[in-house]
Protein backbone atom coordinates (compact mmCIF):
# COMPACT_ATOMS: atom_id res chain seq x y z
CA UNK A 1 0.00 0.00 0.00
CA UNK A 2 1.01 3.47 -0.62
CA UNK A 3 2.31 5.76 2.20
CA UNK A 4 0.53 2.62 4.32
CA UNK A 5 1.11 4.11 7.49
CA UNK A 6 -1.03 7.27 6.40
CA UNK A 7 -3.81 4.75 5.29
CA UNK A 8 -3.84 2.30 7.82
CA UNK A 9 -6.10 4.03 10.19
CA UNK A 10 -8.91 4.36 7.67
CA UNK A 11 -8.87 0.77 6.26
CA UNK A 12 -11.94 -0.26 8.36
CA UNK A 13 -13.70 2.81 6.75
CA UNK A 14 -13.09 2.32 3.35
CA UNK A 15 -14.28 -1.35 3.38
CA UNK A 16 -17.60 -0.01 5.17
CA UNK A 17 -18.22 2.72 2.65
CA UNK A 18 -17.53 0.41 -0.47
CA UNK A 19 -19.78 -2.08 1.36
CA UNK A 20 -22.21 0.50 1.85
CA UNK A 21 -22.31 1.07 -1.81
CA UNK A 22 -21.94 -2.29 -3.67
CA UNK A 23 -24.15 -4.48 -0.97
CA UNK A 24 -22.34 -7.39 -0.83
CA UNK A 25 -18.65 -7.81 -1.42
CA UNK A 26 -16.17 -10.69 -1.44
CA UNK A 27 -12.11 -10.17 -0.39
CA UNK A 28 -10.65 -10.18 -3.34
CA UNK A 29 -13.64 -8.16 -5.13
CA UNK A 30 -12.54 -5.52 -2.18
CA UNK A 31 -8.94 -5.25 -3.40
CA UNK A 32 -9.60 -4.92 -7.09
CA UNK A 33 -12.18 -2.01 -6.49
CA UNK A 34 -10.37 0.13 -4.30
CA UNK A 35 -7.59 -0.33 -7.21
CA UNK A 36 -9.96 0.54 -10.01
CA UNK A 37 -11.08 3.40 -8.15
CA UNK A 38 -7.83 4.89 -7.55
CA UNK A 39 -6.52 3.90 -10.94
CA UNK A 40 -4.16 1.96 -9.20
CA UNK A 41 -2.78 4.40 -6.13
CA UNK A 42 -4.09 2.26 -3.43
CA UNK A 43 -3.49 -0.95 -3.24
CA UNK A 44 -4.66 -3.13 0.18
CA UNK A 45 -2.70 -5.93 1.30
CA UNK A 46 -3.89 -9.42 1.60
CA UNK A 47 -2.40 -9.24 5.10
CA UNK A 48 -4.48 -6.42 5.81
CA UNK A 49 -7.92 -7.00 4.54
CA UNK A 50 -8.69 -10.08 5.76
CA UNK A 51 -8.05 -9.21 9.20
CA UNK A 52 -9.83 -6.16 9.25
CA UNK A 53 -12.83 -7.58 7.79
CA UNK A 54 -12.86 -10.30 10.31
CA UNK A 55 -12.14 -7.92 12.89
CA UNK A 56 -15.65 -6.50 11.88
CA UNK A 57 -17.47 -9.32 11.45
CA UNK A 58 -16.16 -9.92 15.12
CA UNK A 59 -18.23 -6.52 15.92
CA UNK A 60 -21.06 -7.34 14.71
CA UNK A 61 -20.70 -4.55 12.14
CA UNK A 62 -20.25 -7.21 8.96
CA UNK A 63 -22.31 -10.69 8.64
CA UNK A 64 -21.31 -13.08 6.28
CA UNK A 65 -22.78 -15.06 3.45
CA UNK A 66 -20.93 -18.27 1.35
CA UNK A 67 -22.11 -19.79 -2.08
CA UNK A 68 -20.50 -22.35 -4.18
CA UNK A 69 -19.17 -20.16 -7.50
CA UNK A 70 -16.63 -21.98 -10.03
CA UNK A 71 -16.33 -25.43 -8.26
CA UNK A 72 -15.31 -23.30 -5.03
CA UNK A 73 -16.57 -21.57 -2.13
CA UNK A 74 -17.04 -18.05 -1.59
CA UNK A 75 -17.36 -15.39 1.35
CA UNK A 76 -19.12 -12.28 0.82
CA UNK A 77 -19.38 -9.85 3.37
CA UNK A 78 -22.02 -7.34 4.06
CA UNK A 79 -22.99 -4.83 6.45
CA UNK A 80 -25.15 -5.20 9.39
CA UNK A 81 -27.90 -2.82 10.81
CA UNK A 82 -25.40 -1.37 13.62
CA UNK A 83 -22.58 -1.30 10.52
CA UNK A 84 -24.74 0.48 8.33
CA UNK A 85 -25.19 2.97 11.33
CA UNK A 86 -21.64 2.82 12.22
CA UNK A 87 -20.44 3.26 8.87
CA UNK A 88 -22.22 6.88 8.25
CA UNK A 89 -20.28 8.05 12.22
CA UNK A 90 -17.17 6.47 10.59
CA UNK A 91 -17.38 8.46 8.16
CA UNK A 92 -18.37 11.71 9.10
CA UNK A 93 -15.37 11.24 11.26
CA UNK A 94 -12.85 10.65 8.54
CA UNK A 95 -14.35 13.39 6.52
CA UNK A 96 -13.61 15.50 9.77
CA UNK A 97 -10.05 14.50 10.00
CA UNK A 98 -9.52 14.95 6.03
CA UNK A 99 -11.07 18.47 6.80
CA UNK A 100 -8.15 19.15 10.22
CA UNK A 101 -5.80 17.96 8.08
CA UNK A 102 -6.32 20.23 5.40
CA UNK A 103 -6.13 23.12 7.32
CA UNK A 104 -2.84 21.81 8.81
CA UNK A 105 -1.28 21.20 5.38
CA UNK A 106 -2.68 23.91 3.41
CA UNK A 107 -3.99 26.90 5.61
CA UNK A 108 -5.55 29.04 2.68
CA UNK A 109 -8.06 26.68 1.63
CA UNK A 110 -9.54 25.78 4.77
CA UNK A 111 -11.69 29.40 4.65
CA UNK B 1 -10.39 -19.28 -17.62
CA UNK B 2 -11.58 -19.98 -14.91
CA UNK B 3 -9.83 -23.17 -12.56
CA UNK B 4 -10.60 -26.66 -12.43
CA UNK B 5 -11.49 -28.54 -9.65
CA UNK B 6 -7.82 -30.15 -9.01
CA UNK B 7 -6.49 -27.01 -9.09
CA UNK B 8 -8.91 -25.81 -6.31
CA UNK B 9 -7.77 -28.88 -4.77
CA UNK B 10 -4.24 -27.65 -4.78
CA UNK B 11 -4.79 -24.71 -3.46
CA UNK B 12 -6.37 -25.92 -0.13
CA UNK B 13 -2.93 -28.29 0.11
CA UNK B 14 -1.00 -24.99 -0.60
CA UNK B 15 -2.60 -23.13 2.12
CA UNK B 16 -2.17 -26.31 4.21
CA UNK B 17 1.60 -26.86 3.75
CA UNK B 18 1.75 -23.28 4.78
CA UNK B 19 0.23 -23.53 8.46
CA UNK B 20 -3.20 -22.97 7.66
CA UNK B 21 -5.16 -25.84 9.88
CA UNK B 22 -8.42 -24.60 9.66
CA UNK B 23 -10.62 -25.07 6.66
CA UNK B 24 -12.86 -21.91 7.01
CA UNK B 25 -9.67 -19.62 6.50
CA UNK B 26 -8.24 -22.06 4.18
CA UNK B 27 -11.97 -21.84 1.99
CA UNK B 28 -11.15 -17.88 2.17
CA UNK B 29 -8.00 -17.70 1.53
CA UNK B 30 -8.24 -20.67 -1.52
CA UNK B 31 -11.11 -18.35 -3.03
CA UNK B 32 -8.82 -15.22 -2.83
CA UNK B 33 -5.62 -17.07 -4.24
CA UNK B 34 -7.92 -18.62 -6.87
CA UNK B 35 -9.32 -15.29 -8.00
CA UNK B 36 -5.85 -13.66 -8.24
CA UNK B 37 -4.55 -16.78 -10.44
CA UNK B 38 -7.51 -16.61 -12.82
CA UNK B 39 -6.79 -12.78 -13.15
CA UNK B 40 -2.98 -13.08 -13.69
CA UNK B 41 -3.80 -16.03 -16.20
CA UNK B 42 -5.81 -13.73 -18.22
CA UNK B 43 -3.45 -11.14 -18.25
CA UNK B 44 -0.41 -13.27 -18.75
CA UNK B 45 -1.30 -16.60 -20.66
CA UNK B 46 2.17 -17.42 -20.77
CA UNK B 47 2.39 -17.98 -17.23
CA UNK B 48 2.18 -21.25 -15.26
CA UNK B 49 -0.50 -22.16 -12.68
CA UNK B 50 2.31 -22.54 -9.95
CA UNK B 51 4.40 -19.49 -11.18
CA UNK B 52 1.28 -17.18 -10.47
CA UNK B 53 0.68 -19.14 -7.50
CA UNK B 54 3.64 -18.08 -6.30
CA UNK B 55 3.33 -14.00 -7.55
CA UNK B 56 0.16 -14.53 -5.59
CA UNK B 57 1.45 -15.52 -2.47
CA UNK B 58 4.45 -13.11 -2.47
CA UNK B 59 1.52 -10.28 -2.14
CA UNK B 60 1.14 -11.65 1.48
CA UNK B 61 4.54 -11.02 2.59
CA UNK B 62 7.58 -12.66 4.37
CA UNK B 63 5.00 -14.31 7.22
CA UNK B 64 2.62 -15.41 4.58
CA UNK B 65 -0.79 -16.56 6.02
CA UNK B 66 0.29 -16.21 9.91
CA UNK B 67 -0.64 -12.92 9.97
CA UNK B 68 -4.13 -13.66 8.95
CA UNK B 69 -4.47 -16.14 10.49
CA UNK B 70 -3.26 -15.14 14.02
CA UNK B 71 -5.85 -12.06 13.27
CA UNK B 72 -8.68 -14.52 12.84
CA UNK B 73 -7.81 -16.30 16.16
CA UNK B 74 -7.21 -13.36 17.67
CA UNK B 75 -10.88 -12.33 16.46
CA UNK B 76 -12.73 -15.02 17.14
CA UNK B 77 -11.65 -15.34 20.64
CA UNK B 78 -13.07 -11.98 21.20
CA UNK B 79 -16.59 -13.01 19.69
CA UNK B 80 -16.22 -16.24 21.94
CA UNK B 81 -15.31 -14.21 25.12
CA UNK B 82 -17.80 -12.12 24.99
CA UNK B 83 -20.44 -15.34 24.86
CA UNK B 84 -19.61 -16.22 27.68
CA UNK B 85 -20.06 -12.82 29.30
CA UNK B 86 -23.69 -12.51 28.11
CA UNK B 87 -24.05 -16.00 29.78
CA UNK B 88 -22.44 -15.13 32.88
CA UNK B 89 -24.13 -12.03 33.02
CA UNK B 90 -27.61 -13.89 32.32
CA UNK B 91 -27.21 -14.96 35.77
CA UNK B 92 -27.61 -12.43 37.59
CA UNK B 93 -30.73 -10.91 35.82
CA UNK B 94 -34.21 -12.25 35.79
CA UNK B 95 -35.21 -15.11 36.74
CA UNK B 96 -31.86 -16.92 36.97
CA UNK B 97 -30.50 -13.94 39.81
CA UNK B 98 -32.84 -16.03 42.43
CA UNK B 99 -30.92 -19.06 42.22
CA UNK B 100 -27.55 -17.26 42.25
CA UNK B 101 -28.12 -14.92 44.93
CA UNK B 102 -29.58 -17.85 47.47
CA UNK B 103 -26.42 -19.96 46.90
CA UNK B 104 -24.45 -17.09 47.22
CA UNK B 105 -26.11 -16.09 50.84
CA UNK B 106 -26.00 -19.85 51.47
CA UNK B 107 -21.83 -19.94 51.08
CA UNK B 108 -21.55 -16.29 53.25
CA UNK B 109 -23.62 -18.11 56.04
CA UNK B 110 -21.98 -21.22 56.09
CA UNK B 111 -18.72 -19.62 56.27
CA UNK B 112 -19.51 -17.22 59.14
CA UNK B 113 -21.35 -20.01 61.03
CA UNK B 114 -20.27 -23.38 60.30
CA UNK B 115 -16.59 -24.30 61.97
CA UNK B 116 -15.54 -26.10 59.15
CA UNK B 117 -16.25 -24.10 56.08
CA UNK B 118 -12.89 -24.16 55.71
CA UNK B 119 -12.80 -27.81 54.77
CA UNK B 120 -15.98 -27.41 52.33
CA UNK B 121 -15.31 -24.13 50.33
CA UNK B 122 -11.66 -26.05 49.55
CA UNK B 123 -13.67 -29.23 48.62
CA UNK B 124 -15.62 -27.12 46.70
CA UNK B 125 -13.17 -25.44 44.60
CA UNK B 126 -11.05 -28.79 44.50
CA UNK B 127 -14.35 -30.34 43.22
CA UNK B 128 -14.58 -27.50 40.20
CA UNK B 129 -11.08 -27.91 39.33
CA UNK B 130 -11.57 -32.07 38.73
CA UNK B 131 -14.86 -31.36 36.80
CA UNK B 132 -13.22 -28.73 34.68
CA UNK B 133 -10.02 -31.11 33.46
CA UNK B 134 -12.61 -33.94 32.69
CA UNK B 135 -14.76 -31.93 31.22
CA UNK B 136 -12.05 -30.36 28.90
CA UNK B 137 -10.36 -33.64 27.84
CA UNK B 138 -13.99 -35.21 27.16
CA UNK B 139 -14.55 -32.11 24.72
CA UNK B 140 -10.90 -32.57 23.28
CA UNK B 141 -11.39 -35.82 22.49
CA UNK B 142 -15.34 -35.46 20.95
CA UNK B 143 -13.77 -32.64 18.82
CA UNK B 144 -10.81 -34.43 17.90
CA UNK B 145 -12.97 -37.77 17.07
CA UNK B 146 -15.37 -35.21 14.64
CA UNK B 147 -12.51 -33.36 12.92
CA UNK B 148 -11.41 -36.64 11.95
CA UNK B 149 -14.34 -37.95 10.70
CA UNK B 150 -15.45 -35.17 8.67
CA UNK B 151 -11.30 -34.54 7.71
CA UNK B 152 -12.02 -30.37 8.54
CA UNK B 153 -11.08 -28.46 11.39
CA UNK B 154 -13.01 -25.22 12.25
CA UNK B 155 -10.82 -22.73 14.23
CA UNK B 156 -14.38 -21.69 16.47
CA UNK B 157 -15.14 -25.09 16.93
CA UNK B 158 -11.26 -25.46 18.45
CA UNK B 159 -12.03 -22.23 20.58
CA UNK B 160 -15.17 -23.30 21.57
CA UNK B 161 -13.84 -26.73 22.61
CA UNK B 162 -10.57 -25.20 24.33
CA UNK B 163 -12.63 -22.21 26.57
CA UNK B 164 -10.38 -19.52 24.45
CA UNK B 165 -8.53 -17.65 26.72
CA UNK B 166 -10.60 -18.95 29.60
CA UNK B 167 -8.13 -22.72 29.45
CA UNK B 168 -5.35 -21.01 30.81
CA UNK B 169 -7.68 -19.86 34.19
CA UNK B 170 -8.30 -22.83 35.37
CA UNK B 171 -5.51 -22.69 37.95
CA UNK B 172 -6.78 -20.08 39.46
CA UNK B 173 -9.07 -22.02 41.74
CA UNK B 174 -6.23 -24.09 42.53
CA UNK B 175 -4.47 -21.46 43.71
CA UNK B 176 -6.96 -19.73 45.72
CA UNK B 177 -7.75 -22.81 47.26
CA UNK B 178 -4.25 -23.24 48.30
CA UNK B 179 -3.97 -19.59 49.36
CA UNK B 180 -6.74 -20.11 51.54
CA UNK B 181 -6.11 -23.02 53.59
CA UNK B 182 -4.64 -21.52 56.53
CA UNK B 183 -4.71 -17.73 56.31
CA UNK B 184 -8.17 -16.31 56.24
CA UNK B 185 -10.50 -16.10 59.31
CA UNK B 186 -13.29 -17.72 57.97
CA UNK B 187 -15.66 -16.06 60.40
CA UNK B 188 -15.53 -12.43 59.01
CA UNK B 189 -18.23 -10.53 56.34
CA UNK B 190 -15.81 -9.14 53.94
CA UNK B 191 -13.60 -12.44 53.13
CA UNK B 192 -16.99 -14.50 53.30
CA UNK B 193 -18.28 -12.64 50.88
CA UNK B 194 -15.18 -12.54 48.33
CA UNK B 195 -14.57 -16.49 48.66
CA UNK B 196 -18.59 -16.82 48.39
CA UNK B 197 -18.32 -14.62 45.27
CA UNK B 198 -15.47 -16.52 43.68
CA UNK B 199 -16.86 -20.11 44.15
CA UNK B 200 -19.99 -19.34 42.39
CA UNK B 201 -18.39 -17.73 39.87
CA UNK B 202 -15.91 -20.56 39.24
CA UNK B 203 -19.10 -23.16 39.21
CA UNK B 204 -20.40 -20.67 36.97
CA UNK B 205 -17.99 -20.30 34.36
CA UNK B 206 -17.13 -23.87 34.82
CA UNK B 207 -20.87 -24.97 33.45
CA UNK B 208 -20.62 -21.76 30.85
CA UNK B 209 -17.71 -23.59 29.34
CA UNK B 210 -18.54 -26.99 29.59
CA UNK B 211 -22.18 -27.20 29.27
CA UNK B 212 -23.81 -24.53 27.69
CA UNK B 213 -22.06 -23.38 25.52
CA UNK B 214 -20.61 -26.95 23.95
CA UNK B 215 -24.41 -27.98 24.04
CA UNK B 216 -25.21 -25.61 21.88
CA UNK B 217 -21.75 -25.61 19.52
CA UNK B 218 -23.57 -26.33 16.33
CA UNK B 219 -26.09 -23.39 16.89
CA UNK B 220 -23.22 -21.03 16.98
CA UNK B 221 -20.77 -22.56 14.49
CA UNK B 222 -23.67 -22.14 11.83
CA UNK B 223 -24.32 -18.84 12.59
CA UNK B 224 -20.37 -17.93 12.34
CA UNK B 225 -19.44 -20.33 9.23
CA UNK B 226 -22.72 -20.42 6.69
CA UNK B 227 -20.84 -22.85 5.34
CA UNK B 228 -20.58 -25.56 7.79
CA UNK B 229 -23.74 -27.68 6.80
CA UNK B 230 -22.46 -27.05 3.10
CA UNK B 231 -19.04 -28.17 3.72
CA UNK B 232 -19.66 -30.75 6.46
CA UNK B 233 -21.82 -32.42 3.34
CA UNK B 234 -19.41 -32.26 0.65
Amino acid sequence: MKNSQLYKGSLNTIIMKLLEENGRMYGYEITQKVKEITKGELNITEGALYPALHKLEAEDLLDVEVEKVDNRLRKYYKLTEKGTKETVNRLTELEEFIKNMQSIVNPKLSY
Amino acid sequence: MKLTQTQIEKLYQFTRQHYVEWYDLQTELVDHLANAIENQLQQNPKLSFEETLQIEFKKFGVFGFMDVVEKRQRALRKQYNKLVWSYFKDFFSIPKIIGTASAFIFLVVLMLKFQFANIVIITLFMISVIIFFIGMIKLSRKNKKQNKISGKKWLYKDIIYSFGTFGGLSYLPIQIALQLYDKINFFNLIPSILISATVISVFLFNYILLFIIPSKAEHYLKKTYPEYELANSL
